[in-house]
């Protein structure tokens, strides 16, 4: 699981965009993991929104991930 | 069957719950209201008040007087919210255009749907709704709640939200519509550890599933519906709540194959229930209806004289299969033929019942956007049981999302992945053999191509001299 999160956090802040999908995250983790598992990236992407350090950022009907900090964070 | 809860439920104390007197309730008189101008000048809003139904718009105006008139420590948002909501929706009239901004960052700890962000862009004309945020509040089975719950709701409404609120959103969920950040965390908390109530599906998540009324209330109903989407609304908690999807994923249940919340054209997974063994006829009753003796449509459309009841052509002549015929004086019904249309039964309902041994057909792919693009689901899985606790049905719902969230495209429905990758594809992943009833257009869009090792003896073909005629 630490290796899944440490893949995610290395995307989210090397990423040129400050909101991405969960499928781009799945990608990239998968790139460093191959054989990880989609329900592993979900569980390990939860842990990190739950320590607040990944957000959600949600369009009403699309929801995207991104890395607390960077970008628009704040409520505008 | 009686509910039976998936853990144990505590007594909601409503009473200590709720916030506001009847007299507050009830603070303005018919003659305030009559001669109430709001903030704003409205012409195009009021003029919405002239048509024949009910308008949103003289709602809101009575919230309007009714928060004015409230003490200012008896509300947390302004009392003008409602009346800036009417002043920018004027400002949308004329200038064409939303001046909503939707989307953000906000919502509660945890969760990643429930909430959506959305913000005014005229935020000094109106700064009551400058931060308007909408809760979606996931709707218990069949809308069925007690008014102890709603006027808690609409208590604790007014006091953190701006006092208006749809019943209910496309999926079934109260939207609570306008508030601000710092109150989102205290209603979610009020909600559900002290009502025992969850916030609904938004985002790439599974939405609040929904059924119609099933066997609460319906005769016809094959499945108990309630019972179902209980449970799956249950079981999939971290699908509702926590998004991974590639998009919004809907399940609806319709109890029988009316559809009362037609899950065919609305859901990326329909349950429709249905039989397979054969109508149920009474046949003392059917002469009861040709006799006149029973009101056909259980007494509806009876405001006008439409004669005397024809069987032949008030049912058999309309059956979509022609699979209905009287001979010796019985109705005769070819049950392979029936297309489930549920007409003569609709009609009948005192001769004619679905079949008992009862379960499910499942559709997938619909999906009903606003603007364009609206598709009706496949039939795809004719008939599959569905008792407690659902473990069939768990397993063909895991099996395509798992396709689903490995294959679809960022905002790329369920039913436009299938015709992207075709039907037989789809039948692969979830392990069914195709059948004629899955084939919608035979001449332009037959869905199947079979494999030459599908076909006893095989076929040989050259694809090149095939694309002679065949261009790509």
């Amino acid at each position: 699981m630490e290796d899944i999160r440490n893949a995610i956090l290395e995307f989210a802040e090397k990423s040129k965009k400050s909101k991405f999908y969960f499928s781009d995250m799945e990608k990239a983790v998968k790139k460093v993991i191959p054989d990880v598992k989609a329900r592993m990236v979900k569980k390990a992407a939860t842990s990190l929104i739950n320590e607040e350090k990944l957000i959600y950022f949600s369009t009403g009907s699309t929801t995207m991930y991104g890395l607390k900090g960077k970008g628009q964070t704040e409520d505008h | 069957m009686a509910f039976e809860p998936n853990e144990p439920q505590e007594k909601i104390k409503y009473d200590e719950m709720r916030i506001y007197s009847d007299e507050e309730l009830n603070n303005y008189t018919e003659e305030e209201l009559k001669n109430f101008k709001t903030k704003h000048d409205t012409p195009m809003c009021d003029d919405l008040e002239s048509g024949p139904w009910p308008s949103f718009v003289a709602d809101a105006k009575r919230e309007a007087l009714h928060r004015r008139k409230l003490a200012d420590d008896r509300i947390l948002l302004s009392a003008e919210t409602v009346e800036d909501t009417l002043g920018q929706l004027e400002d949308s009239f004329v200038d064409g255009e939303t001046h909503w901004k939707h989307g953000g960052i906000v919502g509660v700890f945890g969760y990643g749907g429930g909430v959506i962000g959305r913000y005014s862009d005229l935020q000094e004309k109106y700064p009551a709704v400058a931060h308007f945020h909408t809760l979606r509040v996931n709707q218990p089975m069949s809308k069925f709640y007690n008014t102890d719950f709603l006027r808690t709701i609409c208590d604790l409404w007014e006091y953190r939200g701006s006092g208006m609120m749809n019943m209910h959103g496309s999926t079934g969920d109260i939207i609570l519509l306008g508030t601000t950040t710092e109150q989102l965390e205290p209603i979610f908390y009020q909600m559900t550890h002290e009502m025992q109530q969850d916030l609904g599906g938004s985002g790439s998540n599974l939405r609040s599933p929904s059924c119609c009324l099933g066997r609460a209330r319906c005769e016809w109903s094959c499945i108990d519906t309630q019972d179902m989407c209980y449970e799956l609304t249950h079981y999939y908690q971290d699908e509702l709540h926590r998004p991974a999807f590639p998009y919004k994923f809907k399940f609806k249940f319709d109890g029988c194959p009316n559809g009362c919340v037609a899950s065919i054209a609305r859901s990326d997974m329909s349950f429709i229930g249905t039989w397979k063994d054969d109508i149920r006829i009474d046949q003392d009753a059917v002469q009861a209806y040709i006799a006149g003796d029973i009101a056909p449509n259980g007494g509806a459309h009876a405001g006008k004289d439409w004669g005397k009841f024809d069987i032949q052509k008030e049912v058999i002549n309309l059956c979509p299969t022609a699979c209905m015929w009287m001979e010796d004086g019985k109705l005769m019904i070819d049950n392979k033929e029936c297309t489930r249309c549920m007409h003569c039964i609709n009609t009948m309902p005192q001769a004619l019942r679905p079949g008992a041994d009862t379960g499910v057909s499942i559709l997938f792919g619909a999906k009903a956007p606003i603007l364009e693009g609206a598709q009706m689901a496949v039939l795809t899985v004719p008939f599959m049981k569905c008792e407690p606790p659902y473990e069939n049905i768990k397993d063909l719902v895991e099996k395509v999302w798992d396709w689903w969230m490995e294959e679809g495209k960022n905002r790329e429905r369920l039913g436009e992945l299938i015709q992207r990758w075709g039907l037989p594809k789809f039948l692969e992943v979830i392990g069914l053999p195709p059948m004629p009833q899955m084939v919608t257009e035979p001449r332009s869009n037959p869905y199947i191509f079979w494999k030459a090792e599908e076909v006893p003896g095989g076929f040989k073909r050259n694809i090149e001299d095939y694309r002679v005629k065949h261009m790509r």
